[in-house]
């Protein structure tokens, strides 16, 4: 299976630089720099995905590539006639890649880092928000996750927040009393509500949602694994990153968006488009 | 990961414990306010076996843990092995209850006459003459229910008690392998075999009558 | 008062019924039924199947609840018009009688042994006299060396003179026997009725509701011939069988001789 994506790769990635070096002799074709010149000619879009990032961008059962961003990117260029082509990316490499045409886009469950900022890449406006937040009772005074050394803390089963208590903020876990997993957020709140757990840990967006609705509960303005997704462009590329943009207002505007998001119930609650 | 869900077995092996601790003699008491001749208390004992035998217990689970805060504003409690024990209990006892009732029915009507002739209480004919037979007949039953409870500790996990199906949940969903279910039924599957060895052992001692 | 009462008819009846009523719905199954059993009696009862003689059994020994009259042993009022003494005294009453059922009725999960023994030693009798008279009771029921067997290991003729034993371990002063030899094989009635022959001879005082027409005969003072409730007629056994009065009496007699 990995030595198959793997010669997959190399073929796509062999196949792109022929392209590229095609294109840039001979100007006939429209697929590489030349095209991305000029925006309103274009007829096909090149989106650089990681492979195995699902929900975003994986192998789907049927051999061609899918998921949640995959999706949107399509209807993206049904909408503004491109064909869509897919490259794999080394992730690793994936701003060198851009950068040497060999995609016209990296967006893939992309986290926006301030680094590519620096670097003088377009970035889309964020789209999807992985931000990881602690709730607690009104009246708990609590206020920052330091003040929960030695309480119990409950997340929800198989969500990004507990990979992150069992990954990169096991540091923080270990500080509190105990992690309670429940199977499924309302009850984590149930359980906070009751008494029985001093905070949850949650995803942003849920955590908003339901304080909204819930008197009594306060969010921790302290953003734990803080992270937003975004699409990434090459830097001269503002113009490309704009279309995109309007295209994806216009998906949301007339319901695609949502309808695309609802195949994915595990992350449609961090959409940020969805959560007015 | 073996160790950290023997470490849950422990709090399997408290659910499985505390519960027959209490919902065998529950059940007694539920079954003899069954067969009570008052005919209000039988019928809401009635109605009460049928409700908890008519509803999942995941959902009584989740009834007792958050009812109360739902219903009273009370507390959720932080040791959720007491609401665990106490639904449990009240399920079992139910279906305790009802195999009760069919064994104490099945005693012949001729050994209460023959206690009363020869002057024993009522006390005494249950207790001596009436539930050692009771037990012998309802025996293979309660093996049943009894291994039904011990498969059905792993339920504890939908109110967040860490035994050791939660645990193997979290490890599965972590390290995304299928893994720690397949321990869990090895782990379930020696239990339930221990469980059948010691209830054949006392199915077993009972043997010396017909 | 109650002395009194006691001292008048103490000399005359273990037990004495006056016209007892018992219906089961609509039906009436013991009409004005009146007898006495004096000490060291045998009664028989017998009569069709329905005529009433176990339901009398099982009122005389509380299994049943009569709806009237009275049940007095040694002259005192277990039921008056009708109406039970209170349990405490039901139970005073209860350790006056025995009672041997058709069907045994023996304690499965028990030793022969046990099955004799609990009950006197609930009542507070000494352990060892207890076992002694149990085992003396035994010898007499021929059943040397079944202490230790279970019900379930014993034949049905076996099984219902353990059920005697039992019974006599409480030292009534009245038997009643409902049926008992009708659940055994013919082979094995016969040890059984020799058993109760030998108390008869030992002046027990016992009531017998029986089909065994011959061993009535022999064996009884007194005979209750009974058919819809009421008492057909009554005597001494060699009246009864020998010379019947009443039509019903005779074509009873005359079925079970063929």
């Amino acid at each position: 299976m990995k030595r198959t994506l793997a010669l997959l790769l190399a073929v796509m990635m062999l196949a792109t630089v022929l392209v590229g070096c095609g294109n840039s002799s001979s100007n006939q074709q429209t697929a590489g720099s030349e095209a991305a010149e000029s925006a309103a000619e274009r007829t096909t879009f090149i989106m650089g995905i990681d492979p195995e990032y699902p929900p975003f961008s994986y192998l789907g059962d049927d051999g061609n590539y899918t998921g949640f961003d995959v999706e949107i990117c399509q209807a993206v260029c049904d909408y503004l006639g491109w064909d869509l082509e897919i490259f794999g990316v080394n992730w690793d490499e994936k701003l060198v890649q851009l950068d040497s045409f060999e995609c016209d886009c990296v967006w893939s469950g992309m986290t926006i880092l301030d680094s590519m900022k620096e670097a003088g890449y377009t970035l889309s406006a964020p789209y999807y928000d992985n931000t990881q937040v602690l709730v607690v009772k009104g009246d708990s005074g609590f206020a920052s996750s330091a003040d929960l050394a030695g309480k119990d803390v409950a997340v929800q089963l198989g969500t990004s927040g507990e990979a992150l208590l069992n990954g990169d903020l096991a540091d923080l876990a270990e500080t509190f009393g105990n992690v309670v997993t429940c199977d499924s957020f309302l009850k984590c709140f149930t359980e906070l509500e009751g008494g029985s757990v001093d905070a949850v840990f949650v995803d942003m967006p849920v955590a908003a949602s339901y304080v909204a609705s819930h008197q009594g509960l306060n969010i921790i303005d302290e953003d734990l694994g803080a992270e937003q997704y975004g699409i990434a462009f090459r830097a001269d590329d503002t113009e490309l990153c704009a279309q995109v943009e309007e295209a994806v207002a216009a998906l949301v505007a007339n319901g695609t968006y949502a309808e695309i998001a609802s195949k994915y119930p595990d992350i449609v609650n961090n959409l940020l488009f969805l959560s007015e | 990961m073996i160790v950290k869900m023997s470490e849950g077995l422990g709090k399997t092996c408290a659910i499985f414990f505390l519960t027959l601790l209490f919902s065998l003699p529950l059940g007694m008491i539920v079954a003899l306010l069954r067969m009570s001749k008052n005919k209000i208390v039988s019928a809401i004992t009635r109605f009460f076996i049928t409700v908890l035998r008519g509803t999942p217990l995941m959902l009584q689970l989740l009834a007792v843990t958050y009812g109360p805060y739902y219903l009273f504003g009370a507390g959720v409690a932080r040791n959720k092995l007491i609401p665990v024990v106490i639904a449990f209990s009240i399920n079992y006892a139910a279906y305790f209850a009802e195999i009760y009732r069919g064994g104490i029915e099945s005693i012949p009507v001729g050994q209460y006459e023959a206690a009363t002739v020869l002057g024993y209480t009522k006390f005494q004919t249950f207790m001596r003459i009436i539930l050692p037979q009771v037990v012998k007949r309802i025996m293979p039953s309660v093996t049943n229910e009894i291994v039904t409870l011990v498969k059905d500790t792993s339920m504890a996990f939908t109110v967040s008690y860490q035994e050791m199906f939660t645990i193997g949940k979290q490890i599965a969903n972590s390290q995304t392998s299928f893994m720690p279910f397949l321990v869990a039924g090895v782990f379930y599957y020696i239990f339930n075999l221990i469980v059948d060895r010691v209830m054949g052992r006392i199915e077993k001692r009972l043997d010396y009558y017909k | 008062m109650t002395d009194t009462k006691k001292n008048e008819s103490a000399s005359q009846a273990i037990l004495e019924i006056r016209g007892l009523q018992k219906s089961f719905g609509v039906l009436k199954v013991l009409r004005d039924i009146s007898l006495d059993v004096e000490p060291g009696n045998v009664v028989s009862i017998i009569g069709p199947s329905g005529s009433g003689k176990s339901t009398l059994l099982r009122c005389a020994t509380f299994l049943e609840t009569a709806d009237g009259g009275d049940i007095l042993y040694d002259g005192q009022h277990a039921v008056k018009a009708g109406v039970y003494a209170n349990k405490t005294e039901l139970a005073k009453f209860r350790t006056r009688f025995g009672l041997v059922f058709q069907n045994f009725n023996l304690f499965p999960h028990y030793s022969v042994m046990k099955n004799i023994s609990e009950a006197p030693l609930l009542h507070g009798q000494s352990k060892e006299e207890t076992q002694e008279y149990a085992m003396s009771l035994l010898k007499k029921m021929g059943l040397e060396g079944k202490e230790n067997s279970y019900p379930c290991q014993l034949s049905g003729g076996q099984q219902q003179r353990v059920a005697i034993a039992r019974a006599l371990a409480l030292k009534p002063e009245i038997l009643f026997f409902d049926e008992p030899t009708s659940a055994l094989d013919p082979e094995l009635t016969g040890e059984v009725l020799k058993v109760i022959r030998q108390l008869a001879e030992e002046k027990m005082t016992m009531v017998v509701v029986t089909h065994e027409m011959p061993f009535a005969r022999a064996v009884s003072n007194h005979v209750i011939f009974m058919d819809g409730g009421v008492i057909v007629e009554e005597g001494h056994p060699e009246d009864v069988f020998g010379d019947p009065q009443q039509e019903r009496t005779k074509q009873f007699l005359r079925n079970y001789q063929k």
